[in-house]
């Protein structure tokens, strides 16, 4: 391996890229603490990857469901445990913005439907009330606004019975 | 709407081949009744552990940790919201029912909380000893439960348990690395707490168990806290704590740890609500109830 500090000026650019690449493709490993089996990539947690000092520092900007998750500290833990998994990459340094914030939009529509058979967990997506993950009738009845967790609400489904938590 | 079975004969091999009962099947009366206490203890236990953790809001050293002690307490009551809607939709109790009777002291929660968390040390090991024990009974529970809604609420419980656990982890090895003062503290919880996570996995399973007939649980009370002592045991010995049982040794031959004789009284008399305090923390649980009271009148006047 050529040190990316090299002195051919093209060198640092294409390290550069190749880094970024590699950090997207681990960021993808990561999982939610609390839905294991999807990623925080899938979950629209990635705001922003910046490779510095030809791939040597990385730096992850990530957008947090709400700014009170008491799980951010855990991914920022498994991030950066990732990341230095990536060859050449020596400093990570993970930050949470404050903007833009989060939505349940920035789900990736294939995560969303395995957060609703994997988790019996509905995702709303602007005014429209979600239908129910488990036998896709139209009829959640809200119960709560928090559920076991703030970015939760609960519902029961009207058509089937179930018990149904709803990301919004 | 529901499906109905022949004879019990075809409901039991029906489980008995992995079948799943929804609410609206006709389900035998004792697989209801099983099911139905089991959910119900769940649902009291997870409202009373919330209301426990609730205390240390206050007292939770540093923001970090008081956002962790926060959140699990939302969960925590979270999960019995969740539960209580499954244990009611049985049609053996209602939610008030349940709370009502548990309020009253006529209810069944978890022995260890039957028991005063003295200093914070104490919530550090219910934290990494309590935690990993429920979760190791919930994921086996989950495994193969043939009742559906609760197997398919456990799957996010055990997700959110399993979260729980790594706080107590992070926690452990704060006192673990500590000073002398934080090691005598953590060593003084274990003691505390040592016995009662043992006897959270019940007495030994009888052969005739209903809960293990009808497949809502698939794995025996001592088989699951075997598991527990393997893991545990090794890891708080390798931090040089000492587990308060001075017969716990690893056998010769097979490398694997086995305890001292159990001694199930203090069990019975949590079982029984008269534990060290039990008194309390009803008391406690019922006052809440009471002070509350004017939200949910609020809720009906609005609604009607």
């Amino acid at each position: 391996m050529t040190s990316p500090r090299s002195a051919l000026s093209d060198r640092p650019v294409e390290a550069d890229r190749s880094v970024q690449n590699e950090v997207r493709r681990v960021l993808g490993t990561v999982d939610d603490p609390e839905y294991p089996g999807v990623s925080i990539v899938e979950l629209g947690l990635v705001e922003d990857v910046r490779v510095a000092e030809g791939g040597a520092r990385v730096e992850v900007n990530l957008v947090p469901t709400f700014s009170g998750c008491p799980a951010l500290a855990f991914i920022a833990e498994d991030v950066r445990g990732a990341v230095l998994g990536v060859d050449g990459v020596s400093d990570v340094v993970v930050t949470f913005v404050a903007t833009p914030a989060w939505t349940p939009a920035r789900i990736a529509p294939s995560a969303r439907q395995r957060i609703g058979a994997d988790f019996g967990v509905a995702v709303q997506l602007g005014a429209t009330p979600p239908a129910c993950p488990r036998c896709g009738a139209p009829d959640l009845i809200e119960q709560s606004l928090f559920g076991p967790v703030r970015c939760r609400s609960v519902q029961r489904c009207a058509s089937c019975g179930e018990v149904v938590e709803t990301i919004r | 709407m529901g499906r109905s079975w022949g004879s019990q004969a075809e409901f039991e091999s029906f489980v008995d081949g992995g079948g799943i009962v929804e609410p609206g099947d006709d389900m035998p009366d004792e697989y209801r009744d099983a099911v139905f206490r089991f959910i119900e203890l769940h649902a009291n236990s997870e409202l009373m552990g919330g209301l426990t953790e609730r205390d240390w809001i206050p007292k939770a050293p540093g923001l970090r940790r008081k956002m962790a002690v926060l959140a699990k307490t939302q969960d925590e009551i979270g999960h019995a919201h969740l539960l209580y809607m499954v244990a009611a939709d049985l049609g053996v109790k209602t939610r008030t029912q349940m709370l009502e009777d548990l309020f009253a002291g006529r209810g069944r929660f978890h022995n260890v909380f039957h028991y005063q968390a003295v200093t914070w040390a104490d919530q550090v090991a219910i934290a990494y000893l309590v935690d990993a024990a429920a979760l190791i009974s919930q994921q086996a529970v989950f495994k193969n439960c043939s009742y559906g809604p609760y197997k398919r609420i456990l799957r996010r419980i055990v997700a959110e348990e399993g979260f729980h656990m790594r706080h107590g982890e992070e926690m452990l090895l704060v006192f673990a690395e500590g000073t002398p003062v934080q090691r005598e503290m953590f060593q003084a919880a274990l003691d505390r707490w040592w016995w009662p996570t043992l006897h959270m996995f019940g007495p030994p399973s009888r052969p005739d168990d209903a809960l293990l007939r009808w497949h809502i649980k698939s794995e025996r009370n001592e088989d699951l806290r075997d598991k527990f002592v393997q893991k545990y045991a090794t890891l708080c010995t390798g931090y040089g704590f000492a587990p308060p049982d001075p017969e716990l040794r690893r056998d010769a031959e097979t490398g694997r740890w086995v305890t001292g004789e159990i001694d199930w009284a203090p069990l019975k008399a949590t079982i029984a609500n008269l534990g060290p305090d039990s008194a309390r923390r009803i008391g406690d649980a019922a006052r809440h109830w009471e002070d509350t009271r004017w939200v949910r009148d609020a809720l009906e006047a609005v609604a009607a």
